[in-house]
This record gives structure tokens, sequence and C-alpha cells, in this order.
């Protein structure tokens, strides 16, 4: 951190390349996912449809039901890659993930209160999710504020998912009193972005904008805090203030997430993992880079999810546990624990 | 030699798991009085009050007992080759990993295979990786905790895989097995169970004195004429053993390894590695668990892995959270 | 594998029981004692039982159906109490445990002196409901057009009502074929293809051609078909992902979830664009039926119920 100037250098010339890569390879995953689905309509009958003919049945399924999952899964990958790598720069720790914190579970939580109250997930307002979110991203702050827990990375993912398994019995406790609501829960919590309709995208999409403009609000600030607080207070900034803004913006980004496709583990994980890979340590560039590859990770997770138990469908929610958790593993196993 | 503390602590356990035992056969949907259940258990009650306790309360309370006991002393011996007080097959994802391929069996994807084979293998492979993962350091430090971590996500992601496999009425019913239930346990598993913790309790006080020194630095550990590797090994394998036999009965029931030992240690003289104090703490802490679940909101039954998530859940992020003056690991 | 074992035993035990109760000499047998052949083998019931547990959907439907005492039944799944169709049959009957898990203390307290259970309770569970009364677990094949009927008649026989039971299967026959005249008369032939499928959260599962209600379907004069979606010995498909559903397009779809009323499930799928745009949507020909009743009950009362359901849609009809 010492030699800054030159890092940063390197990095400023090595941000576009990468950039123009995941963007290039996002578009081809955008493509897979109107082109690959678990019905019959096949890659070239919609191939068709994207050229302007098409059969009628292939219209519908590529415009009406690949497309709005295409679109959702976009901002779900875009929301939760954010939202990883925020919390990590702030927290210094590279495995300080939304989903093993414990901040997806509450939001869970809060869902399946709501469901268990009559609410439908059809109607379930992304407000609820929101409000969870906070709630878990409020603990995680609390528990960083803990004497000696801030600087100790093990111990604050552990506490994470310690909050979950608790947060996660407690759901199984509301299952077991209403066998109806049982369904629905074990089916959001599993995480799924099919079927989900364009409207539950309008009711979250004020709040992810709110979240992209605090994010680009809270990027110059918390680089310079990467700096130390010190260098952080002396550029001019207000090292509790920013906390406070990026704990909103993890929370409304996560919220949303969540309200949308159920809690997804390791996506918060794996994007900025592979972001930073390319971009450095500078946490604005990280941010950039995460905005193609958290859709495209989404959405590649979720092409699988369509293919490899057709007719029916697997959950996105575990075919992301199956890609995150042997990053998580790499992580580890990449000597000593990188520190931010 | 067993000293006058740790005794006290063992046999006030030992009057706490009896009373436990003798609570939980006399409660359910049928009310048998204490002393009735105590005419029950010496064959002097009537058929049917005979019937409830001999056959339908005293197996699942035993059931109850042996995986406690186990999950507990598998528990205390990680702790202890860790020097870790968190690094318990829970946490480092055995459970789970037993879990999926007892799971598999259940399910049935072609295997044909015992569940508690099954689990065995699932405790072993995933022991393995997370070894292999921590490198160098062995099973101390952060590393091997974490790489459990990921490997218990895969293991819970591969039994979803499973479940969503299988006709949606069975994996309904399959549920509360994969989060911990004394009530899909089979006889034979928990005759396997029985043997398998005779065995390594059997062994475990053979090689207590070696145990206790790995307490102390390896140069000590060695200078007391410890063969360190040896013990490591043998005491890793007891472990993976009775975490991989329990689950094959309860299924992935958290927390108990860590609550025990961390209630034993506090009652036992420090310096020991309290085996016996956290097998008789499991012990009971299960079967109270169990009898939560399955009066509390009777005659619906909560299986008893979220009974102890919820009660166990607030005490581990106690202990993460607090300011603490030494370093866990 | 443990169902290959299970069914080892119950042979063994077979023919273990046989062997005995042959060399004891049937003359014996009081007159009012009677052998009632089960999944597990013969089971010896005397005289008419007063007091009988269900642990079947079925059972409790062929109990109550012969005026028969039930005292203690299991929940419907996907419920907390027994299907709403039977509710005022059954009155305030006791709770035993959920279809697959049943509370044996639960049984004790309703002191039972017949225990009905389903095809598929496990040799364990039989030994040990076997010491508090006698149990019949039905040994009847399902998934076929009168597994019901054989059901209804081995449970009848077991509380000594078999006269009863040739009632109300009569009943049931009597029902049969006047819907059966209402169908051909109401809708023309080559559009009488239809689909049942249960509406779930994850995405519908299309039911077998032999479930009980599916095979209702068929006695009154619908062509139901599963389109092989479903695996054989399997009550339903998987769920289908969205872009399936065109395979469930049939003129007529009956739609069932386990919610307690069938329209509100109907309300949720029409919001999905994918099942507005099925043919038997767009006719208006797709029927909202209880889950409950539809994909879960079996026996006489429930084929009367499920009988008034097809009636009363087909009556519907706007010609």
């Amino acid at each position: 951190m010492t030699t800054l100037s030159p890092a940063r250098a390197v990095a400023s010339r090595a941000l576009f390349p990468p950039f123009v890569t995941a963007g290039l390879l996002l578009f081809l995953v955008i493509i897979a996912s109107l082109l690959y689905g678990a019905g019959p309509v096949s890659p070239s009958d919609a191939f068709m449809v994207l050229a302007g003919s098409g059969s009628e049945e292939a219209r519908f399924v590529v415009s009406e039901l690949r497309l709005p999952r295409t679109i959702i899964g976009l901002v779900t990958g875009l929301a939760l890659g954010l939202a990883g790598a925020l919390l990590q720069s702030m927290t210094r720790n590279p495995l300080a993930e939304p989903g093993l914190l414990g901040v997806s579970a509450g939001s869970g939580f809060a869902v399946a209160l709501a469901i268990l109250f009559g609410a439908s997930t059809a109607t379930l307002t992304s407000f609820v999710a929101q409000l969870g979110a906070l709630a878990g991203c409020a603990l995680v702050i609390a528990a960083t504020r803990v004497q000696g827990l801030g600087n100790d990375p093990v111990r604050l993912i552990l506490a994470g998912a310690t909050l979950t398994g608790l947060l996660l019995a407690l759901t199984s406790m509301l299952m077991l009193m209403d066998q109806r609501a049982a369904d629905e829960i074990r089916f959001w919590i599993t995480g799924s972005i099919a079927g989900k309709p364009l409207s539950m995208l309008q009711a979250t999409l004020p709040s992810i904008l709110v979240a992209l403009v605090l994010t680009i609000i809270v990027a110059r600030p918390l680089a310079a805090m990467a700096l130390g607080e010190k260098a952080a207070v002396g550029l001019g900034h207000h090292p509790g203030r920013i906390r406070f803004l990026i704990v909103l913006t993890v929370a409304l980004l996560v919220g949303s997430a969540t309200a949308l496709a159920g809690p997804l583990i390791f996506v918060g994980l794996v994007v900025p993992f592979i972001a930073r890979a390319f971009a450095g340590p500078d946490i604005r560039k990280t941010l950039w880079l995460c905005v193609p590859v958290g859709p495209a990770v989404v959405l590649a997770a979720d092409v699988v999810s369509r293919l490899i138990a057709a007719p029916a469908e697997l959950s996105l929610g575990v075919v992301t546990a199956l890609i995150g958790a042997p990053v998580l593993l790499a992580i580890v196993r990449a000597g000593r624990m990188p520190s931010l | 030699m067993p000293d006058k503390r740790t005794t006290l602590a063992n046999s006030s356990l030992l009057v706490l798991l009896l009373l436990a035992v003798i609570t939980s056969l006399s409660m359910g949907t049928v009310q048998v009085s204490p002393p009735d259940v105590l005419q029950a258990l010496m064959g002097n009650a009537d058929p049917m009050t005979a019937f409830v306790v001999n056959e339908l309360r005293l197996s699942r309370v035993v059931a109850g007992l042996l995986s406690g006991a186990a999950l507990a002393m598998a528990g205390c011996l990680m702790q202890t080759l860790a020097r870790n007080r968190l690094a318990t097959p829970g946490i480092i994802g055995i459970d789970n990993a037993a879990t999926a391929f007892a799971v598999a069996s259940v399910v049935g994807v072609g295997l044909s295979l015992a569940p508690s084979a099954m689990a065995l293998a699932g405790a072993a492979c995933a022991t393995a990786i997370a070894f292999g993962l921590a490198g160098a350091n062995g099973t101390r430090g952060y590393r091997f905790i974490v790489a459990g971590i990921g490997i218990g996500a895969i293991a819970g992601a591969v039994t979803q895989v499973m479940l969503s496999r299988v006709a949606i009425d069975a994996a309904n019913a399959a549920y509360p097995w994969t989060v911990g239930s004394l009530n899909a346990r089979s006889g034979n598993s928990v005759l396997v169970l029985a043997i398998g913790l005779a065995a390594g309790y059997g062994i475990l006080m053979l090689i207590s004195r070696a145990l206790n020194t790995l307490q102390f630095s390896d140069a000590v550990a060695i200078a007391l004429g410890t063969r360190l590797k040896a013990t490591r090994i043998l005491g890793l394998a007891l472990s993976v053993l009775l975490t991989g036999l329990a689950v094959s009965v309860c299924g992935p029931v958290g927390l108990v390894a860590l609550l025990a030992p961390e209630l034993a240690r506090t009652l036992c003289r420090p310096g020991k590695v309290p085996l016996t104090a956290s097998a008789l703490a499991g012990a009971a802490f299960m079967v109270v668990a169990d009898l939560l679940g399955r009066t509390l909101f009777s005659p619906l039954e909560i299986p008893v892995g979220i009974i102890t998530a919820i009660v166990g859940s607030p005490y581990l992020l106690w202990i993460l959270l607090k300011p603490s003056r030494r370093s866990l690991t | 594998m443990s169902q290959l074992s299970n069914r080892l035993r119950s042979t063994l035990l077979h023919t273990l029981v046989a062997v005995a109760v042959g060399s004891a000499g049937l003359g014996k047998a009081l007159a009012d004692t009677r052998t009632v052949e089960s999944a597990y083998g013969p089971v010896e019931i005397s005289g008419q039982p007063e007091r009988v547990v269900t642990l079947y959907e079925g059972a409790l439907d062929a109990a109550l159906a012969v005026d028969a005492n039930a005292v203690g039944a299991v929940i419907t799944r996907g419920g907390s109490d027994v299907a709403d169709y039977i509710k005022s049959e059954a009155g305030d009957i006791a709770i035993v445990g959920a279809p697959a898990e049943t509370n044996i203390e639960a049984v004790i307290a309703a002191r039972p002196d017949l225990i009905l259970a389903p095809p598929r309770i496990n040799q364990q569970q039989v030994a040990l409901l076997s010491r508090i009364a006698p149990v019949v677990a039905s040994n009847v094949p399902m998934f076929q057009p009168d597994s019901w009927e054989r059901e209804t008649r081995l449970f009848a026989k077991a509380m000594g009502r078999e006269a009863e039971a040739e009632k109300v299967i009569g009943q049931v026959k009597e029902r049969i074929s006047e819907v059966a005249q209402v169908v051909s008369a109401k809708i023309p032939a080559g559009q009488r293809d239809a689909a049942l499928v249960r509406w779930m959260p994850q995405g519908p599962l299309v039911m077998a051609e032999g479930l009980f209600s599916a095979s209702l379907l068929q006695a009154v004069g619908f062509e139901l078909t599963d389109k092989d979606l479903v695996k054989e010995g399997r009550p339903h498909s998987e769920p289908l992902s969205l872009e399936n559903l065109s395979s469930m397009d049939q003129s007529w779809v009956f739609l069932a979830t386990l919610n307690e009323d069938g329209d509100k499930a109907l309300d949720a799928a029409r919001k999905s664009p994918a099942f507005a745009r099925l043919n038997a949507v767009q006719n208006d020909q797709v029927i909202g039926v209880s889950g409950q009743l539809w994909t879960s009950a079996t026996g006489p009362l429930a084929a009367l119920a499920i009988l008034d359901d097809i009636e009363a849609a087909v009556n519907n009809i706007q010609p």
C-alpha cells in the first residue's frame, strides 16, 4: 500500500481490457439465456425469433418466459455483485459475503414471516425483504464494531454462519406450523428467477436506482478508507457517515435481489472475487468490473439450472452454491488470507 | 487418575442425564408418572404403560442419548486436536457431508449401502478434503474452518439436488431428517452407533494421557513422550467415526458438539480433556432438546436439530462476538 | 433396498402365520372371527370393532362411508386437519399424526380396537401398532382404476360391515353412470380430452392417469392423459418448467391445489402468462378443484364428492 501510485497506474491501465472482455462474455451469456431452456423450444427455434421470424410458440417462450427471467437475472446479479464488493471493502474481509454473513437469511426470514401471515410470493412487496436485509446488515455491523472481531475474518464468517443457521431454524419452525405456507416458503428459500413477473422488478427498481447512486457516491471515500481511516479523514471524508451509507446501500441491494430471486448464497463472493482478480485492489475499479461480471455469473448459473434437470428445473440457489463454494475453497487455499 | 473435581462434575452430569431420561420417558401424549416409569423399566407395569415406556419412548431416548454423547465426544476431540474451541464437526461441514451421503442411500441413487456406512464415508470424505485444503497447517488455524464451511455448503446443495429429484411428497417427508431428527432413526443404525461409541470411548480412555499433552505446544508434548502424529491421526479418525455414526441416526444435529464440551470444560479441572463429561453433557442436552421438540407443539413434532439450533446459536454468537482477552485460535 | 427387505420379511411372516393358522386348525375359530388379508399377512379380527383408528385418508373415508365409529385419523397432506370434504362426517375426530408420520402415543390415547393403515406403512410401524390393536394395512396395488373399490371392501371386511360397503359402492357406480350421461350429453365426442394438474409454487405437476380422481374422470367419459410425464409408480410428474406447460394443454384442465379453495389457485395460475395462453384457459375450460379432495383423497365418499364436482363443472358449460 505504500507504493500506491504505481499500483494505481497498473490498475488503471488494466481495467479497460477486462471490462470489455467481461462485457462480451455477458453479451454471450444473455444470448445463451434467450436461446436455451428446459422446454421444447430449441436454440435454433429461439434464434429464428431473435432474427425476427419463428413460430408463435417460440416467440412466446422467448419474449414472455426467457426474456423476463433474463432481465431479472441481470438485475439480481448486478445488485448482489456490488453488495458483495462494498461489504468486503468496508469490512476489509474477502469472505464478507451477504449470503455468508446472514444478510440474505435475515431477508429470507422476513419474507417467510410475511408468507406465513398471508402474503403470497407474487404479492410480496420488496419492502419486507429490504427490511429484513437491513436488520441482517445491522447485526453484521454490530459484530464488526465489537473489539477485535473486525480484524478476524474467520470469526466474522462464523458469526454469520451461525446467524444464518439460527434464522433457518426459525424459518423451519414457521414451516412446520403452517403446512400450506411451507410449500411456498420452501420453494422461495431455495432461490429461483423462473416465472417471476416483471411487475416485481418495477417494485424493486426504485430502491436499486437509489442504491446505484449511493454506490457512486461512496466509491471514492471507500477507496480512501482503504488507505486507512486517518488518510480518509485527512482527505476530508467522514468514515462513520460513509459506513452508514454503505450499510444502507448493501441492505437496499440485497433486499431487492432477495425479493426478486430468493436468497442466493455465494454470488456476492464469486463476483467480487473475479472482479478483484482483474481490477486489482482499487475498489472503484472492482465495482466497475462487477457491473458486467455479476449479471454474467447469475445468468450463467440460471442457464445451467434450466438444462441440468430438463424437463424440470433445478433451483438457482442450489446452482450458485455449487459454483460458489469451490470459489470459497479457492480463496482459502490461496495461501495467506488476502487482506483488503 | 480422576481427580475430585472431575469426579464431582461427572457424577452431577450423570444425575442430570438420569433426570432428563426419566422426565423424557414420562412425558408425551400419554402421561406416565415418574414412579410408574421406574416400575415399567423394572418390568412391573401394566402392559400398555410398559409398551409406551419401554418400546416407544425408551428406544428414542436411547438413540438421542447415544447420538448426543457421540457428537459431543467427537466435538471435544476435534477441539483438542485443533486447539480451537470452534473447530467442531458441525462447523467444518462433516455433518452436512455425512447427511448428503446418507440421503443418497435413502433416496436411492443406485447405491445399496446402509445409511451408517454411507454417512461414515461422507464424514471421512469431508474431513479428508478439509484437511487437504488446509495444507501444512493441519487442523490448526482458520483455513480448516473456512474450508469446512465451503464443504458444508457444497454438501448441503448436493442434498437439495437429490431431494429435488425424488417425488415431492417423499422429499417433504425427508425434510425433517435433513435438519436433524430422531424420528427417522433405524434400529440397526442405533445398534451400530452403540458399538462404535463403546469402542471409541474405550480407545480414547487408553490414549487420554496422550490427548492431554496435545494441549501443550508440540515440543512439550514430544518431550512428554507423546507420539504426536499417531495420536492426531487416531483422534481425528475417531472423531470422524463418532460423527458419521451419530449422523446416520439423527441427521446433522448442530451445536451439540460445541456446547457440550464447552459446558464440560467449565465444570472440570483445567488441563484435562473432559471426554467423559462432554459425552454425558451431550447426551443430556440431546435428550432434553428432543423432549422439548416432542412436547412444545404436541401433537406436532419439532425436529431436534431445530431446537438445538435455536437454543445453541445465540450462545455460539455470544462466544464469537464477546470481546475476548485471547484469540480463539 | 429397505422396501425389498420389508417385502421379504412380509413374505416370510406371511408363510409363518399361514402355517401357524393351518396347524392350529380352523375349526377353533369362532363364528364371528374372520381373517383379513393385509399387506403384512392375514389378521384375525372378531366381532364388529367399535373404535377404529385410520392412518390413511382412504381408510377414514371407507370407515365413515360404512358408518363405523372412527375415533382417530391423520391430517390431510398440506393441511392441519382431516380433508374439508369429510370434515362434517368426521366430526371432532382425534388427530394421530401426518400421512408419513404416525404419533403412536396418540393412537394409544384413542384406545382403538382396530387400526386401518396405508399400503406403504413400514414393517416396524406395523409391528408396534399391532401391540395396540389388530392392524390391517391395505394390500391393494395403488393407482389402478378399481383400487378404491378393493380397498373399501378390504377395510369393510375388517370392520365387519361388508353389506354397507356393497351398498355405498353401488351408490358410487350409479352416480358414475349418471354423470357419464351428463358428460356425453353436454360435451361432444372428440372434445373430452383432459389433464389433471396440481399447481405448486415450484411449477405444475401433471397427475398420473391411474390416480383415483383421474380414473373417475375416465369412468365418466373424459380421455385423460399424463403425456408419459409421470414415471411408473409415481403419483405425479416432477414440477414442469413453465416452458413445458404446453404439454398439459388439453381441451379440459382440472387444476388442483392444496389450498382450501381451487379458485385461489386458478387466480394465481392465471397471472402466469405461460398459463394464460393455454387453449383450455382461452376457452374457459379450466376447472379449479380442491387438491385435498382431488389429489390426496380416495374412497367412496371422496368419489361421490368428486363426481359432484365434475357434474357441476359440466353443467356450467354454456352451449
